[in-house]
């Protein structure tokens, strides 16, 4: 009973048919941007493989990451998510309550010690050893600890577990840090966005279920094949930025037109996500088709950037061309790379050094 | 049987975290305290900053409401900047709150309280069966296909304001989409399936039927649909005389359109009374913050990091002229004049609550439709709003679960003061200096515990019944 069921057993189970299942790969390999001779690898994977665990924690946050997942494109292809990950533990829709939901999480720790993915939506608040966010008596950061001890992987789900989001705005009134800053061990997957597109969330986890690795991350440990390009490089407003026609105010007759919005703040310029190709809401629209501009949402630190309507100002630094890689890479070596290096490494140790101390205390 | 104390917590399927300490004797709950134990600081985070950046940062509070917070932040920044939306954009900002609104509703109803139903513990009652099929967490056939009602109804919201959660559309001087006649015609589709699915698998009958029952006995003879299925559990177990509330209703008006609001406010205690927000005060005494009691307009957020023994929870205790009220769809439908929301004022249990929610579902499908039907794609959706240096806005409006506050000062072109009043700070605030406790502590009272029960039905039912927002409370 020990051994874990594979993929095909789970959505044979919920009553998924085989043609749907191969439609199911179809569409996998195309969201993740894979050739068709794919497609049976995909499904070779998932009648052989036992299925990955996946245990979804809460800390700070407000639960906009689960909101949009549960709303991912092909109604198939969420049904099958989620029954796939079966969200072994996750206390926003699981049936249990209370010390049952407590004794699962420890028992699917138990299980799948060192297989299980761990999905964690927010992040943990340090200030007041951790007091301001409080799951089952104890601070969160605890929880997150331990489950993260025995974790194969790592995803932070959106803005908040990947770099902060505006709870840690200034003055970061609960010392509110992103995931990394606290799991120094573990490889870690950000997924950011607040909050991400429903099928980015959905095109990474099958990814990790189907081939058993994390996909292909940028510097900042994005998936690249959704944060590869910025908004800007794909938005439909972009000839107007070209023949320079932009909206000037709300009301203003170029608003009506769909002109540019740079000049009200957009930051499409300067931020990686798939807004502008993949799209919102089961590809209906993005932000800047309804008129208002890109807040830059999947970038560090986008809430303490002056008032999100100020202009971005470093717009001529890099070309259509570039992605994060290579600005990242340049910012660096204006820095210059070893001390940048060294300051991450001491940082890493100190972090380490803290949550020894901390563990060594409790 | 002897007194005992018991936690129950961490409370799932609702918003955010939550735990509930209760004191049981002789198999009754004699006290209840409610602790929000998430807390973040919002109100802080505000401080210094620029006015316009509270409809891109308060929203944020709340995944799931955030339209409702967005709605509230309009209009205090309206109200600060003396604007008025015009006609058709007001129309487009009471589509895209009213969808999300819905949305709620059906989440509630479908993921977070329905699932209690068909747990282990209520195998061999006649509806149990059904109960298991519908509506077993994660698997059961309504949630499947509420979830993707859900995600259809979404689409307007997309269309017009660009994506949820965090929609960034409206703005205090309208809306930043025009809609086409396109869009409208593709909007009415989506409204479409939407009523398809409440009368095939909510109401199992034309919603107007239900929106047009008018006594408390009617509701009860309902029998189609997975309201009917609620309807005869909830007789069976009694829900109507459980979780009494304290029968004071609070609304501050839904959805402000041309001729006045979808629904209008008030306060309803058996009789209506206007709502006055120079009434509302925020209690500290048995919360983790510094500081008197005061209007929000004059509040302050200043966390006791010392967590001090008196107190036991982040919320504050908002009353409305030193008086706990309850807050929610049964209230605004109350307030609004519902001849059956009225009665079910009375009852004011689980039954009433979870009733009068499945009344404003019917009705606000229908004030959707009539509001969408009314829409005139072409015209204005936009004028200019200039924001003051110095002054004061007030922003007042109704998410899914209830009264939803704002209050901006602002001194210099940043902001000085920024408080929040969300419907679960008013409904599960913690006691105030006079020692009443907050709605659902009162509720709770008197709910029956089994032997041996850890996490008692009933309390699951009488939390639930409040659709707590938890994220939204303290924030």
């Amino acid at each position: 009973m020990s051994q874990i069921e594979t993929f095909y057993d789970v959505m044979r189970r919920q009553g998924i048919t085989r043609r749907s299942f191969m439609k199911y790969c179809s569409l996998t390999a195309a969201a993740l941007g894979l050739a068709p001779s794919f497609v049976p690898k995909i499904a070779h994977a998932m009648e052989t493989k036992p299925r990955t665990p996946v245990i979804w924690v809460h800390g700070l946050e407000c639960t906009c990451c689960s909101e949009s997942f549960i709303r991912s494109a092909h109604p198939l292809a969420k049904d099958v998510v989620l029954s796939m990950i079966s969200l072994d533990y996750d206390d926003t829709l699981m049936a249990a309550a209370g010390h049952q939901a407590e004794a699962a999480l420890q028992e699917t720790i138990e299980k799948y010690k060192g297989n299980y993915i761990l999905a964690v939506e927010g992040n943990p608040p340090l200030n007041e050893d951790g007091m301001f966010c409080i799951v089952g008596g104890k601070p969160f950061v605890e929880q997150l600890r331990h489950a993260a001890k025995d974790a194969k992987a790592i995803i932070s789900w959106g803005a908040c577990a990947s770099y902060g989001c505006v709870q840690a705005a200034k003055p970061n009134p609960t010392r509110a840090t992103p995931v990394h800053k606290v799991i120094t061990d573990k490889p870690i997957i950000k997924v950011p966005g607040c909050p991400p597109i429903a099928e980015v969330m959905t095109g990474v986890i099958t990814y990790m279920l189907t081939f058993d690795r994390l996909p292909e991350l940028d510097r900042q440990g994005r998936p690249a094949m959704f944060y590869g390009q910025r908004i800007h490089d794909k938005c439909y407003r972009r000839p107007h930025f070209d023949a320079g026609q932009f909206v000037e105010q709300w009301d203003d007759e170029n608003a009506r037109k769909g002109y540019c919005l740079y000049k009200m703040g957009c930051k499409g310029p300067t931020t990686y996500n798939a807004c502008s190709t993949v799209r919102w809401n089961e590809g209906v629209s993005f932000p800047i088709q309804s008129g208002h501009g890109c807040i830059g949402c999947s970038e560090d630190g986008f809430w303490d950037q002056g008032t999100f309507y100020d202009r971005v100002t470093d717009l001529t630094q890099f070309g259509v061309e570039s992605n994060a890689d290579r600005i990242g890479a340049t910012a660096a070596g204006v820095v210059g790379a070893g001390v940048a290096a060294h300051a991450a490494i001491s940082a890493l140790k100190s972090a380490q050094r803290k949550s020894q101390t901390k563990n060594e205390d409790a | 049987m002897n007194g005992k104390s018991l936690l129950v917590g961490p409370f799932n399927r609702v918003e955010g975290d939550l735990e509930i300490r209760l004191d049981i004797a002789g198999g009754r709950v004699t006290r209840a305290e409610a602790n929000s134990p998430l807390f973040r600081g919002f109100e802080r985070i505000m401080l210094g900053k620029r006015p316009e950046d509270a409809l891109t940062i308060t929203p944020r509070i709340c995944g799931i409401c955030s339209i409702s917070q967005s709605m509230a932040a309009v209009l205090a920044l309206a109200d600060l900047a003396g604007a008025e939306m015009p006609p058709e954009a007001m129309r487009a900002a009471a589509i895209l709150h009213g969808v999300e609104n819905l949305c709620d509703h059906l989440t509630h109803f479908y993921l977070f309280f329905m699932p209690d139903f068909a747990r282990p513990a209520y195998a061999g009652r006649g509806w149990h069966g059904q109960m298991a099929e519908r509506f077993t967490a994660a698997e059961g056939s309504g949630l499947r296909a509420a979830l993707e009602a859900r995600a259809r109804l979404f689409h307007i919201v997309g269309l017009l304001g660009g994506k949820w959660p965090h929609t960034l559309a409206i703005q205090p001087g309208g809306v930043t989409r025009a809609p086409s006649a396109r869009d409208r015609i593709r909007m009415q589709a989506d409204l479409r399936q939407s009523r398809a699915f409440l009368e095939r698998q909510l109401f199992g009958a034309p919603l107007e039927s239900f929106a047009a029952l008018e006594t408390a006995e009617a509701m009860a003879a309902w029998e189609t649909g997975d309201a009917g299925l609620f309807l005869r559990a909830a007789d069976d177990l009694g829900l109507a005389a459980m979780g009494r509330g304290p029968g004071r209703f609070l609304s501050w008006g839904a959805y402000p359109l041309p001729g006045g609001p979808g629904w209008s406010g008030g306060l309803w205690d058996g009789a209506l009374h206007p709502a006055d927000p120079a009434m509302v005060a925020e209690d500290l005494s048995h919360s983790w913050m510094l500081g008197g009691a005061a209007h929000p307009m004059q509040g302050e957020t200043l966390p006791d990091e010392d967590m001090r023994e008196t107190a036991y929870s982040w919320c504050k205790a908002p009353r409305y002229g030193g008086l706990a009220i309850e807050t929610g769809a049964l209230a605004r439908q109350a307030v609004a004049g519902h001849p059956l929301a009225r009665e079910l004022a009375e009852q004011a249990g689980v039954t009433a609550r979870v009733g009068g929610r499945l009344l404003e579902i019917a009705r606000l499908q229908l004030l959707l439709e009539d509001t969408l039907a009314a829409l005139r794609p072409e015209s204005r959706f936009m004028e200019r709003a200039e924001l003051p240096r110095e002054g004061e806005g007030v922003g007042l409006s109704e998410a899914a679960r209830g009264s939803l506050g704002h209050w901006i000062r602002v001194e210099g072109g940043r902001i000085a003061g920024y408080q929040i009043i969300a419907p679960t700070t008013w409904n599960f605030s913690p006691r105030d200096a006079s020692g009443t406790p907050g709605p659902v502590e009162a509720a709770l009272v008197g709910a029956p515990v089994a032997e041996g029960e850890e996490t008692p039905l009933s309390v699951q039912h009488i939390v639930r019944s409040f659709d707590p927002c938890m994220n939204c409370t303290v924030h």
